[in-house]
């Protein structure tokens, strides 16, 4: 053992440049006029120094009343789980039931649906839009005689504990800024994901894990690609970004001891450590260096926090069976699922799982039940765990995808194949748990799916209001980034009160 | 804490900022400045006063001496109070008799100066005893100009004979006890507006201090007509749109909220405008009331200000505060407390699965805090009933979690009579269908949770 609670004495290159590191400029600035200032400010009390420019003090008090204010409601929800299908899955095979259509089917869209509002690069040629109606049946499920299609047979067996909206709309018809939109409120990339928000308004419940997780599945068709920035912190300090756990047997690495090392000081070694970055720290004051430090004290607290809870083999059988048969291949949305659930019985705050494979632009009948059939059954599993464990008390569940996709066929349509672009103007999204409205169908569109009849939600307008189950009003939730109040939902957003338990 | 997030070379700018405000920067010495003439002065005094008594007779010849620090101190004054008076925005009237007394002080104080050098004494006789007699003159001066510099920054009434025969106001204890003008509209008025509307700068020359002057008003005539709230200037500049330039309060200024223009409108219409009246004895008052609450943080049945059209019902017997030192003792003995909201003050408080701690070491710390948890997780821990008799006096429970304790039926007695619970989880616990029974005796239990006990499972 090593002791090294000595003062720092160190005289390589690098320090000595630090501790030159006072020009005369830096001098006179802190020296004098701080002290100067300092004075000045007993000497005149505040309310004349308020009138200098604020950009020196203001921002971090700022920041502390925004935060002390929070939260602004009583909370509904503890922990959010947002089940993400990238792709934009398609509202007619899944739950916008529309019968009327098959009657139509191979008939152009009428102008009077379109509106000539835009479509995509992919299908704006088509010398004809044709109607193609779900190759799917719909029956309804439960007590609330929710209309779902057979593709989802185990999600039809939890319907009376979701609340659907099947008016959803969106500004992007493209995936990236589509997906971007929903994680960040805006289409360009740079700001924070919504777990960073909520991480950096609310803080963690479970210090040895990371408040804000997420989780790939392997299983999905990777056509469209998802950027780590989408759970990214963006201007926010970079604590507050998501981390992203492994699709595989050993999510985080590095986190077993290597070998003829036993770990028993790595406390001390960390410490050290720390203590460098904090030298680092007062000569630069640059937060990214309070984040890093913030994140090797988070691994090393993770180092038994992890593998007590990636380990599902201890699982009983009757759990893998309930979340099917690809649970037990880490990696797999299904495994995903089950921790997923063990991650929020240890209280991490905001867990996001991403299945790709959503963009069935062709053959889109045969890949959508591949899609169904990899996530289906692990996502009602989820419901009915959570629920008979009491999770579903404080727990808000979120499924959903970017955008939706058009009721006209891009290319070909046949009596059993055909394809759908993007089309951002309604969609179905669903919600289930803490502070939700159960076994609830919300907004209403026409009888092509094309535009909204009642009750649109926009992005800004869901964003909302998963803010506000989370006890924090989206418009009072700021952080100050280059002379402007950034939010979530950006200038817009309404909570939804028609979906409020 | 979050830390700011400064991007790089943020130092510079603000290094060429600061030096560019050097003229600000140099005018706020002033106040620094401006003690030394006062304290050479008065030591010029001094010593000439001392001067006449024997033992200390030498202290004269230190006079000139003393009188010359202080006119070069003063002069300094004179020319940082003036860098100061172009930077700031001050009350004309107050400044102007500041300067003037602060110059002629300069100029008296050289003057005297002038009196002690040996070319004036050749030609002119000034007595010891004028000189002393001036000299105390100048004090009265300088104590004339040091009050004018006073008042123009901490105002006009910091320093005045009322303080001593003023009377702090008690905060009123409830929403009925309030004096509506007093304890409400008053303060209000005086924190949002008073800064520009005060005897000392009224601008439009308005001062909201009193209900008197608002009556009077200002250039647009009275600011407040009672019984009707349009034709009130002060209520049509508060509520027009907060782009227009006569919009109040000016210049990016933080404006009233909501519930703040609300009650202001109450006071002028139905209130009619008056002082002296408690709200309990003004008509229709029910209608202001969770607003009064709110302002005056009484909270209880209070609405929460919110985003529009979300107004959150809460429990109207939960504490309104509580003292946040009984919440840190709980997180030191390594309970997780969440404040779910802070007025009333609602928490979630969470004991760690596995935590080892003896329900007896934490339960009278718990049931300091009782009123106010709203959700309260005691999951694994080892707990049985006999442990939990501290729930009973948590009455405004709504989500209790037991699951993973050997707790038997008996837990039901506990729970009867907390009317706000809504769900308990029993899981993996030693219960049976008698306590799912017993349980629907209260009939604000909605969910009772009882996987993987003795209790049968429905088929669903």
């Amino acid at each position: 053992m090593h002791d090294h609670d000595d003062i720092f004495k160190l005289h390589t290159p690098d320090f000595d440049q630090l501790n030159k590191k006072w020009d005369r400029r830096t001098f006179l600035t802190q020296t004098s006029l701080g002290l100067g200032a300092l004075a000045m400010g007993s000497l005149f009390g505040k309310e004349l120094f308020g009138s200098t420019p604020k950009a020196a003090a203001g921002a971090s008090g700022l920041e502390a009343d925004i935060l002390k204010a929070l939260p602004h409601f009583a909370p509904k929800a503890k922990r959010v789980v947002y089940l993400f299908m990238s792709g934009g899955p398609s509202q007619f095979e899944t739950f916008d039931y529309k019968p009327g259509l098959a009657k139509m089917m191979g008939q152009g869209l009428p102008d009077s649906v379109r509106q000539g509002q835009r479509l995509t690069g992919m299908s704006a040629n088509q010398s004809i839009l044709p109607i193609a109606p779900s190759a799917f049946k719909f029956a309804q499920y439960g007590k609330s005689q929710t209309w779902v299609s057979e593709l989802l047979p185990h999600t039809a067996q939890v319907v009376d504990d979701l609340c659907i909206v099947k008016s959803l709309f969106s500004e992007q018809i493209n995936h990236d800024p589509a997906i971007t939109f929903f994680q960040t409120g805006n289409q360009l990339p740079g700001r924070p994901s919504i777990g960073s928000w909520i991480s950096y308004g609310l803080g963690s419940d479970n210090k040895n894990l990371p408040t804000f997780i997420v989780l790939v599945s392997k299983n999905g068709q990777k056509d469209q690609p998802l950027y780590a920035r989408l759970w990214g912190n963006g201007f926010l300090p970079s604590k507050h970004q998501g981390v992203q756990f492994r699709a595989g047997k050993d999510p985080v690495l590095y986190l077993n001891d290597p070998d003829g090392y036993d770990g028993k000081d790595r406390k001390e070694m960390l410490d050290y450590l720390t203590k460098l970055n904090q030298l680092q720290n007062s000569a630069y004051g640059d937060p990214e260096v309070e984040a890093r430090i913030a994140q090797y004290e988070m691994a090393y607290r993770m180092q038994t926090a992890v593998p007590e809870v990636m380990d599902i083999a201890n699982e009983p059988d009757e759990i893998f069976d309930m979340y099917g048969p690809d649970s037990r291949d880490p990696g797999t949305y299904a495994a995903n699922c089950i921790l997923a659930r063990k991650l929020l019985e240890k209280d991490v705050k905001f867990v996001q799982l991403y299945h790709q494979g959503w963009d069935q632009h062709g053959n889109l009948p045969n890949a959508i039940t591949q899609q169904c059939k990899a996530t289906d059954q692990a996502t009602a599993a989820l419901i009915k765990d959570l629920k008979r464990r009491g999770l579903l008390e404080d727990t808000l569940v979120v499924w959903g995808g970017e955008f939706g996709r058009t009721v006209y066929s891009q290319g070909k349509l046949t009596a059993t194949d055909y394809g759908r672009d993007h089309h951002p103007r309604c969609f179905t999204m669903w919600m289930a748990g803490a502070g939700v409205k159960a076994g609830l169908s919300y907004g209403e569109t026409d009888d092509f799916s094309y535009n909204i009849l009642k009750d649109p939600v926009h992005v800004h307008d869901f964003q909302a209001t998963l803010l506000y189950l989370m006890g924090i009003d989206h418009e009072r939730l700021t952080y100050k980034f280059q002379g402007r109040r950034f939010r979530l939902t950006d200038v817009a957003g309404k909570v939804v009160n028609g979906i409020l338990a | 804490m979050p830390v700011e997030c400064q991007p790089h070379g943020a130092r510079k700018t603000n290094t060429r900022l600061m030096l560019l405000n050097i003229l600000t920067f140099a005018g706020r010495l002033h106040p620094l400045i401006v003690h030394l003439p006062i304290g050479f002065l008065l030591l010029a005094l001094l010593f000439d006063v001392l001067g006449y008594t024997r033992r200390y007779a030498h202290l004269r010849s230190a006079v000139p001496l003393t009188l010359l620090a202080g006119f070069v101190a003063a002069v300094l004054a004179c020319v940082f109070g003036w860098i100061l008076s172009a930077t700031g925005d001050y009350d004309t009237a107050t400044l102007g008799r500041h300067k003037t007394a602060g110059i002629i002080l300069a100029v008296i104080a050289g003057l005297l100066l002038l009196f002690t050098t040996s070319w004036f004494k050749k030609q002119y006789v000034v007595g010891p005893r004028l000189f002393s007699v001036l000299l105390v003159g100048l004090m009265g001066l300088m104590s004339y100009a040091g009050h004018q510099g006073g008042n123009l920054t901490h105002g006009n009434d910091y320093l005045n004979l009322a303080i001593l025969t003023q009377v702090q106001r008690q905060k009123p204890t409830s929403v009925e006890a309030a004096f509506i003008y007093e304890d409400v509209v008053q303060p209000m008025l005086i924190q949002k507006c008073g800064q520009c509307h005060q005897p000392g700068k009224l601008k439009g020359k308005l001062s909201v201090q009193s209900l008197a002057l608002l009556l009077k008003g200002g250039k647009t005539g009275p600011a407040v007509v009672p019984g009707k709230p349009d034709e009130s200037e002060l209520y049509k500049r508060i509520t027009m749109d907060p782009g227009h330039e006569k919009f109040m309060p000016a210049d990016g200024k933080p404006p009233l909220v909501k519930r703040e223009v609300e009650i202001i409108r109450w006071w002028i219409e139905k209130g009619m405008a008056v002082e002296g009246k408690k709200l309990a004895e003004l008509k229709g008052n029910a209608t202001i009331q969770p607003q009064v609450a709110a302002y005056l943080g009484l909270g209880g049945a209070g609405a929460e200000e919110g985003v529009a059209g979300i107004e959150q019902h809460n429990n109207p017997e939960i504490p309104a505060s509580l003292d946040m030192g009984l919440v840190e003792n709980l997180r030191k003995k390594g309970l997780i407390v969440r404040v779910m909201l802070q007025h009333p003050v609602m928490l979630d408080v969470t004991l760690p699965a596995g935590s080892g701690a003896r329900m007896a070491d934490i339960k009278d710390d718990l049931a300091r805090v009782g009123k106010n948890i709203i959700w309260l997780n005691l999951s694994d821990n080892g707990l049985t009933e006999g442990d939990l008799a501290v729930l009973e006096g948590m009455s405004n429970l709504e989500k209790l979690r037991l699951e993973k304790n050997p707790i038997a039926d008996g837990i039901s007695d506990h729970l009867l009579a907390l009317k706000h619970l809504t769900a308990v989880n029993l899981n993996e616990t030693k219960i049976s269908a008698l306590c799912v029974n017993k349980l629907g005796e209260n009939p604000g239990i909605k969910r009772v949770y009882t996987w993987k006990t003795a209790v049968p499972q429905n088929a669903d």
